[in-house]
């Protein structure tokens, strides 16, 4: 609506504030305003604390090993995360969302110095989700067997082998924290994300 | 029949049916002029003034049509996600076998609720159904006023904790549906779907079926992410 118009004059023209309808008080627009640099800041921040439970809760349960001090002629006494398959999904899983969560804090910085980037801050929510839905998926199944651990089925017959391997048992509990809390972060991360597409710059 | 195209001049015609303020509108105005004025002309068949479809209008910003399309998108697929759901949670609800053999150690009798993971599938389940259904009014208000942004934004958070939820109930039953097929050496957990084969192809159909909505959700989730409008605190000029 105004940009033909003040073209016309035969002055210089600084054209960049009113073709962008941007009244006068407003900032220029590399500088983002309060509410969006904490929006960033915080993307920032959450990303290091999911990399924290990730990374903790892989490790704590890629490290389980535990062996039995009797011996018995059919029966094996050594329980590692490799014995379980869904186990070992979980460890790939929550180390490929740690990998992830490295590789986008790059991209988070960005949006700290850059509010306006709209693309790319959906395409982050959009992997964002992905993520989310893979850490929760071998968390959740994790903690399904390890359920079934400590439990035992008493229909299927399944006992649960945490009376034997305690040590083992304690440390497969306590690595899921860390992954649960890390998906409860990341989709506070989308959240986020959402709130920084919403808003007007 | 004026003939009138999407560039927003948009004439009235002699046959007045009263178009013409709603119409002249059209030239700078947001949303709330054009929303009801294609309604109007969509139902009076051979009104005149506007008979170009729901779909291509465009009001104030250009892309109208593209979002009113996707929007529609929105809805069908909160239509579709709401079948599996509901489909899963009543098929391991009703899941219950009996085998004719019988032993004084054994139990020859499988249900949903020997398996805790398997209630929790239901519940979850039955929670996402609901949520689908609840959430179609809000999605129809989103496809009317292409300005909700606030809507837009609780319909895409409670789209992810659905997401977390289903995918967390999905897949523990799913880990439970493996242990059954297969098994496990170490811990001496016999697969039980070597007898069982009724209950386990309900249950792995189930599991299935929850996944198919989880994947609705998340694409739902993109859709919103990237045609979520700006909200804009003051008009320009």
């Amino acid at each position: 609506m105004e940009a033909g118009e003040e073209i016309e004059d035969g002055e210089p023209s600084t054209p960049t504030y009113k073709a962008h309808h941007h009244p006068p008080h407003l900032p220029p627009p590399m500088r983002s305003s309060g509410v969006s640099l904490v929006l960033s800041v915080a993307d920032l921040v959450l990303r290091f604390v999911a990399i924290g439970g990730t990374a903790g809760s892989a490790i704590a349960m890629a490290t389980t090993s535990e062996t039995l001090p009797f011996a018995a002629p059919f029966v094996r006494f050594r329980a590692e995360y490799s014995d379980l398959p869904t186990l070992m999904f979980f460890v790939v899983a929550s180390s490929v969302v740690c990998a992830y969560l490295v590789l986008s804090l790059p991209a988070s910085v960005v949006h700290v110095v850059r509010p306006g980037a709209r693309s790319s801050r959906a395409i982050l929510a959009f992997l964002d989700t992905v993520m989310l839905a893979l850490l929760t998926a071998s968390a959740s199944a994790a903690a399904a067997i390890v359920y079934l651990a400590h439990r035992g089925s008493a229909r299927a017959n399944w006992l649960g082998i945490c009376q034997q391997f305690t040590s083992f048992c304690q440390r497969i509990t306590a690595s899921l924290v860390g992954s649960f809390a890390a998906a409860v972060v990341l989709v506070a991360l989308v959240f986020l994300s959402a709130l920084s597409l919403a808003r007007r710059a | 029949m004026s003939g009138s195209d999407t560039s927003g001049s948009v004439h009235v015609d002699g046959h007045g049916h009263g178009h013409g303020k709603a119409s002249s509108s059209y030239d700078g105005a947001g949303a709330p002029a054009p929303a009801p004025a294609p309604f109007q002309g969509h139902r009076k068949a051979g009104s005149g003034s506007s008979d170009v479809p729901f779909l291509l209008r465009s009001g104030g910003s250009g892309g109208d049509g593209l979002r009113r399309c996707l929007g529609l998108i929105d809805f069908v697929l909160r239509v579709a996600a709401f079948g599996p759901t509901l489909a899963a949670a009543i098929s391991i609800g009703t899941s219950d076998e009996r085998l004719s053999v019988f032993t004084n150690y054994f139990q020859f009798r499988a249900r949903f609720d020997d398996f805790p993971a398997f209630e929790f599938f239901i519940v979850a389940n039955a929670i996402a159904a609901g949520y689908m259904v609840l959430s179609l009014p809000f999605s129809a208000a989103t496809i009317m006023s292409s300005k909700a942004t606030g809507v837009k934004l609780l319909l895409l958070i409670c789209d992810t904790i659905m997401v977390g939820l289903l995918t967390a109930a999905a897949s523990a039953a799913a880990a439970m549906v493996y242990v059954a097929h297969e098994g496990n050496l170490r811990a001496n957990w016999v697969p039980i779907c070597l007898q069982f084969h009724g209950f386990c192809q309900r249950t792995s159909g189930a599991v299935i079926a929850s996944f198919l909505a989880v994947f609705v959700l998340m694409v739902l989730i993109v859709m919103a992410a990237f045609t979520m409008p700006r909200r804009t605190h003051h008009t320009a000029s």
